[in-house]
C-alpha cells in the first residue's frame, strides 16, 4: 500500500458507455475515493462486479477485478476474501443483479459477514436489458414487461439485510457526492460485511425515481440524531415506508467478521513446491 | 486367483450397517489382507434396505463378484435381496430371538446368534453388530485380535470403556458360535500377512489428492455422492492452511471457488448431477476468464434427480460439451482409487499450467468403494506442483503494454498468457466473461474476438503436444480383441481378463483416464479385429466419441441398471459380444 495513492489511480482509461447523467458515474467516483481514502491501491484491491449497467463498473475502474455472471458477484467476492484476507474486496452490482437473481446469495453473504463491502446501484429498473421491472420497482411502475406495474410490493433490501443478520446497513445517493463517499468509506472500514444500497438514478428508463425525487424526499440520518448502534432505531427507519433515508442505518459494534470466527487468516495463494510437510500423515490415517 | 471370501452385513438404514462393515474391512486390512468393499442401497422393494459388502483376499481384489459366503442378516429382506448371490456353502448369521422368523434356504448354514442379548451382556444392545462380527471371525477362523485393533481405531476417541465393551461383545459372539456350532465343514481359513495396507475410497483419495496438490479452498453444496469429498476436507484442510465453505447452492460454490482461484489459491468444488447443471453458466466464465479451477463431478444416475444413490457414467457429454458457446476445458477421469489421488493432483497442475477449468470426472461406484493399497501407492514425495506462468514483481514488466497496463490475456504462441495474482505490483487487471482484448476489457472487434478464441483453443493444442495423454493397459497387448473403458470399470475388467483367459479368450484392455484431450486410439483400434467399448450408461457416450475420432464402428457394452459392472458378468458380456456382428 502506498500513501500517495490518488483516487484517479483507481480509474481505468476506458471511457464509460453509461448514458450521460447516469447515477452510476457518481456512485463509482465515490467508491474510488473511498478506496483511496482508506489507504488502498489498485494492486491490493479486488473489485467484483455483477451484470448490468452497474456491473460495468469493474471495466471503468482499475484494480484486480472480475466481472462475473449475473447475480453471482457476492460468492466470488467471498472466495477472494477467504483465499486472500490481505486484500480489500469490494463487490458492486445492480438491484436486479443483487436482489433478484442474486437474492439467495445476498442473504447468505450477509449472514456470513465476510469482511468486504457491497455496493448496490439501485435504480429500481433493469437498465442494461432496456427497462424492465426490477425487484425494487414500485408496484405501480409501468415498464415494458409490466405495462400495469408489477402489482407486487418491492423488495426492501435494507430490511432483507437486517432480517438476515447484517452487521452494517447503509444507504446513500449517488449525487450527494460527499455523503455517498463517506458512507462507502464507513462500509469499507466496517469489520464485516458492509452493505450500501445506493440510489443511482437511471435517466433513460426510470422517470419516477429521479434525481429530483431523491433530492426532494431523502432524509439524512445524520440530521436526525440517529444512533446506528441502536438496533430498534435501525429497525424503525428501515421499516419506515413513508420516508427514504440516507446514512448508516445500522452497525453492529460487536461484529466479528467471518475470518475471525473461522480462523481463516492465511494467504492461500502461497503453496509449497510439492506436497505440504507432513502430508504422509494423511495417508497413514487410513491404516 | 487366490481363494477370496465374500462377506456382507445388511439391514435397515440406521442399523449401523456402514460403520460395522467398515470396522470389519479395517480389521481385514490390518491383517494384511486385501479388501474391496461395495455398498448396496437397493430400491427394489421399498426404501430403507442397505448393505455393506466386503470381498477380501490375500491377492489384490478390485471388483465385486456374484457370490456371498457369509451374510450377517439383520432383517429378512437382507436374505431375500441377496438370494442370487448366496450359495449352498453360505453361512447366514442372524438373531433368532428377534421377532422375525428367519427364512433361510435349507442348503445354507443358519447361524442363530442372540446378537441383542449378548450385546446387552457386554454393556448395551447397540453393540449387536459387533457381536455378529465376533461370530463372523469364529466362522472364518479369523483372529479376533485384528478386530480389536479396528475397534480401538473406531471407538478410541470415545474412551477405553467403550472400546473394552465392544471387544467384549465381539468375544461373546465368537464364543457363542464356538460353543454352539461346529462349522469346520465350511472350511474357511482366512490367511493373514505382514503387509501394511491403507483402506480408503475414491472420494477420500480425491480429497487427499487435493490437499497434496496444495488446494487450500473448497466450496461445495451437499449432494450424493460428492458430499464425502467435502466431509473429508472439512477438519483436515485447515491443518494445511485451508478452508472449506458449505455454500448456499452450487452456483455460489463454483463462484466462490472461482474467486479464490483468481486470487491465486488452488481451489476446487465438487458436485454431482443437478449440481453440475447449475455450475454450467459459471463454467463458461471460468474458461473465458482463464481461471485455473478444478471442478469435480462424481457422477450418479441421471437425468434430473434420477437415481441419486446409483452408479452411472452418464455425464461424459456434459463434461465434454456442456456450456453455451465454445470453450476449451480439460476432462480427466480417474480409473481407480489410486488414480483418484494422482489425477486430482494432475488436474490442479493442468488447471494452473493451462489456465483452464478442469473437470475431474469420477463416479458413484468409485466414491463409495473402499479398497486396500500399500501406502506407497500415495507417496507424497512423488507429488509435483506446476503453477504455470505465474508472474511476479521481477517479470511482470515483460507483460506490460506501452501504457504500463498488464496484458492478462496476452496473445501468445502457446495460447497461455501470463498470470498475475492480486498483490503483484503493476499486475492489476480486469477479467470478464465478456469477450475481451489482451487487457481483459470488453471487445466486439472481429480481430480481437478471433484472436482470443484461437488463443484459448491453442492451449489445447499446446497441451496435446506437451503432455502424455496416455492410457492404462491390461491383458495381452497383441490380442485381436480390444476392450476400451473409462472410469471405475477398470477393476472389474482387469479381473474379467482372468475369467476370459480361463476360457481361452485373449483380450487387450485399454482404460482411458484422459477424456479431453484424449489419446488417439486409431492405431490400437486398427490393429484389433474387434473393439468393444464398455461403460455404465445407456447410449454409449464414450463409444460415440471413439467412433467420431477413428471413423470406425465399435461394439458396445452398456450397463445402466444403477449397479456397477461385476467381473464375472463382464467376462460373459464380452464373450457374447465377440460373437455378434459388428454394427453396420
Ligand atoms: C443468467 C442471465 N439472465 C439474464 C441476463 C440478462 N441481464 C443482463 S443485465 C440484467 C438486469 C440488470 O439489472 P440491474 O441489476 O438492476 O442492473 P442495471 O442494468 O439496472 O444497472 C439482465 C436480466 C444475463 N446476463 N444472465
Ligand atoms: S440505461 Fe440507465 S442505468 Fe444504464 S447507463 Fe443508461 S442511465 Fe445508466
Amino acid at each position: 500500500m502506498s500513501s500517495d495513492v490518488r483516487f484517479t489511480d483507481f480509474k481505468s482509461d476506458k471511457q464509460p458507455t453509461w448514458c450521460p447523467g447516469c447515477g452510476d458515474f457518481g456512485t463509482m467516483n465515490g467508491m474510488m475515493k473511498a478506496l483511496a481514502n482508506t489507504g488502498n491501491d489498485p494492486d491490493n484491491t479486488f473489485v467484483v462486479a455483477g451484470i448490468g449497467c452497474s456491473g460495468k463498473i469493474g471495466t471503468y475502474m482499475h484494480s484486480y477485478a472480475l466481472h462475473g455472471v449475473h447475480g453471482r458477484a457476492l460468492p466470488v467476492g467471498t472466495g477472494v476474501k477467504m483465499a486472500r484476507p490481505d486484500l480489500e474486496v469490494m463487490v458492486a452490482g445492480g438491484d436486479g443483479d443483487g436482489y433478484s437473481i442474486g437474492a439467495g446469495h445476498f442473504v447468505h453473504a450477509v449472514r456470513r459477514n465476510v469482511d468486504m463491502s457491497y455496493v448496490v446501484m439501485d435504480n429500481r429498473i433493469y437498465g442494461l436489458t432496456k427497462g424492465q421491472a426490477s425487484p425494487t420497482s414500485r408496484s405501480d411502475f409501468e415498464t415494458s414487461t409490466t405495462p400495469e406495474g408489477p402489482k407486487q410490493p418491492p423488495v426492501n433490501p435494507l430490511a432483507l439485510a437486517l432480517a438476515s443478520g447484517a452487521s452494517f446497513i447503509a444507504q446513500s445517493f449517488a449525487s450527494d457526492a460527499l455523503r455517498h463517499e463517506e458512507i462507502v468509506q464507513e462500509a469499507i472500514e466496517h469489520d464485516g460485511f458492509g452493505f450500501v444500497n445506493v440510489f443511482s438514478p437511471c435517466v433513460t428508463f426510470n422517470d419516477v425515481d429521479t434525481y429530483d425525487y431523491f433530492r426532494d424526499s431523502l432524509v439524512d440520518l445524520q440530521e436526525e440524531d440517529h444512533d446506528p448502534n441502536d438496533y430498534e432505531a435501525a429497525k424503525k427507519v428501515i421499516l419506515d415506508s413513508e420516508k427514504e433515508y440516507q446514512g448508516v442505518m445500522y452497525q453492529d459494534e460487536n461484529s466479528v467478521p467471518y475470518h475471525e470466527q473461522h480462523g481463516v487468516t492465511e494467504d492461500m495463494s502461497d503453496i509449497p513446491d510439492g506436497a505440504p510437510d507432513g502430508a504422509m500423515d494423511l495417508v497413514r490415517e487410513f491404516y | 486367483m487366490a481363494e477370496d471370501l465374500n462377506w456382507a452385513i445388511g439391514g435397515e438404514a440406521g442399523d449401523g450397517i456402514d460403520s460395522t462393515g467398515k470396522i470389519f474391512a479395517q480389521a481385514l486390512s490390518r491383517a494384511g489382507r486385501h479388501v474391496f468393499t461395495s455398498k448396496d442401497f437397493a430400491s427394489r422393494i421399498r426404501g430403507g434396505y442397505t448393505a455393506y459388502k466386503i470381498r477380501t483376499s490375500v491377492d489384490q481384489v478390485q471388483s465385486v463378484v456374484d457370490r456371498l459366503d457369509i451374510l450377517v442378516a439383520l432383517t429378512q429382506r437382507t436374505i431375500d435381496e441377496n438370494l442370487d448371490e448366496l450359495h449352498d456353502g453360505s453361512a447366514i448369521i442372524y438373531d433368532g430371538e428377534r421377532s422375525w422368523e428367519a427364512e433361510i434356504p435349507e442348503e445354507m448354514t443358519a447361524v442363530d446368534v442372540p446378537l441383542k442379548s449378548l450385546a446387552e451382556d457386554a454393556g448395551g444392545a447397540i453393540m449387536r453388530n459387533i457381536v455378529a462380527l465376533g461370530a463372523a471371525c469364529e466362522i472364518t477362523g479369523f483372529d479376533v485380535e485384528y478386530l480389536d485393533e479396528a475397534l480401538e481405531k473406531r471407538f478410541g476417541g470415545k474412551g477405553s470403556k467403550i472400546v473394552e465393551n465392544n471387544k467384549e461383545a465381539a468375544r461373546l459372539g465368537q464364543e457363542y458360535v464356538q460353543e454352539n456350532y461346529d462349522l469346520d465343514h465350511l472350511g474357511y481359513d482366512v490367511e493373514t500377512t505382514d503387509n501394511d495396507y491403507v483402506l480408503l475410497n475414491g472420494n477420500e483419495a480425491i480429497g487427499m489428492g487435493a490437499i497434496a496438490a496444495g488446494c487450500r479452498f473448497y466450496a461445495g453444496y451437499p449432494i450424493t455422492p460428492a458430499t464425502s469429498i467435502m466431509e473429508y476436507l472439512t477438519g483436515r484442510i485447515e491443518d494445511y492452511g485451508g478452508h472449506v465453505v458449505q455454500a448456499e447452492d452450487e452456483l455460489s460454490a463454483i463462484n466462490m471457488a472461482l474467486g479464490a482461484a483468481r486470487s491465486g489459491a488452488r481451489a476446487m468444488t465438487a458436485t454431482s448431477g443437478a449440481g453440475i447443471d447449475l455450475m454450467t453458466e459459471t463454467f463458461g466464465l471460468v474458461a473465458t476468464s482463464e481461471t485455473p479451477l478444478v471442478i469435480t463431478d462424481v457422477q450418479r444416475s441421471g437425468p434430473s434427480t434420477g437415481m441419486p444413490t446409483k452408479q452411472e457414467q452418464g455425464d461424459l457429454n456434459m463434461a465434454l460439451y456442456g456450456g453455451h458457446g465454445e470453450v476449451p476445458r480439460f476432462v480427466v477421469a480417474p480409473t481407480s482409487i489410486t488414480e483418484c489421488f494422482w489425477k486430482t493432483i494432475e488436474a490442479f497442475n493442468y488447471a494452473e499450467k493451462y489456465q483452464t477449468p478442469v473437470f475431474l470426472v469420477s463416479d458413484l461406484a468409485m466414491s463409495v468403494t473402499e479398497q486396500t493399497f500399500p501406502p506407497e501407492a500415495f507417496d507424497m514425495d512423488d507429488v509435483e506442483i506446476d503453477r504455470g506462468k505465474l508472474v511476479g514483481e521481477d517479470d511482470v514488466d515483460e507483460w506490460l503494454d506501452e501504457q504500463g497496463r498488464f496484458r492478462a490475456h496476452a496473445v501468445t504462441d502457446d495460447g497461455i498468457s501470463p498470470r498475475a495474482i492480486p498483490g503483484t505490483t503493476d499486475g492489476a487487471h480486469m477479467s470478464t466473461g465478456l469477450e475481451h482484448d489482451e487487457l481483459g476489457r470488453r471487445t466486439e472487434e472481429e480481430d480481437e474476438r478471433v484472436q482470443q478464441v484461437d488463443k484459448r483453443n491453442r492451449k489445447v493444442e499446446t497441451a496435446r503436444n506437451e503432455e502424455d495423454w496416455e492410457y492404462r493397459e491390461f491383458g495381452d497387448p497383441d490380442a485381436d480383441n480390444l476392450v476400451i473403458s473409462w472410469g471405475s470399470n477398470e477393476g472389474a475388467l482387469v479381473e474379467a481378463l482372468e475369467y476370459l483367459e480361463d476360457d481361452g479368450i485373449d483380450v487387450r484392455v485399454i482404460s482411458v483416464p484422459y477424456l479431453f484431450p484424449r489419446p488417439d486410439l486409431s492405431e490400437e483400434i486398427d490393429a484389433a479385429d474387434e473393439t468393444i467399448v464398455v461403460e455404465c450408461n445407456a447410449n454409449g457416450q464414450f463409444a460415440d466419441v471413439i467412433e467420431h475420432d477413428v471413423l470406425t464402428r465399435v461394439k458396445r457394452i452398456n450397463k445402466y441398471t444403477g449397479v456397477r459392472f461385476k467381473a464375472d458378468e463382464l467376462a460373459d458380456a464380452i464373450t457374447s459380444k465377440l460373437s455378434e456382428e459388428v454394427p453396420a
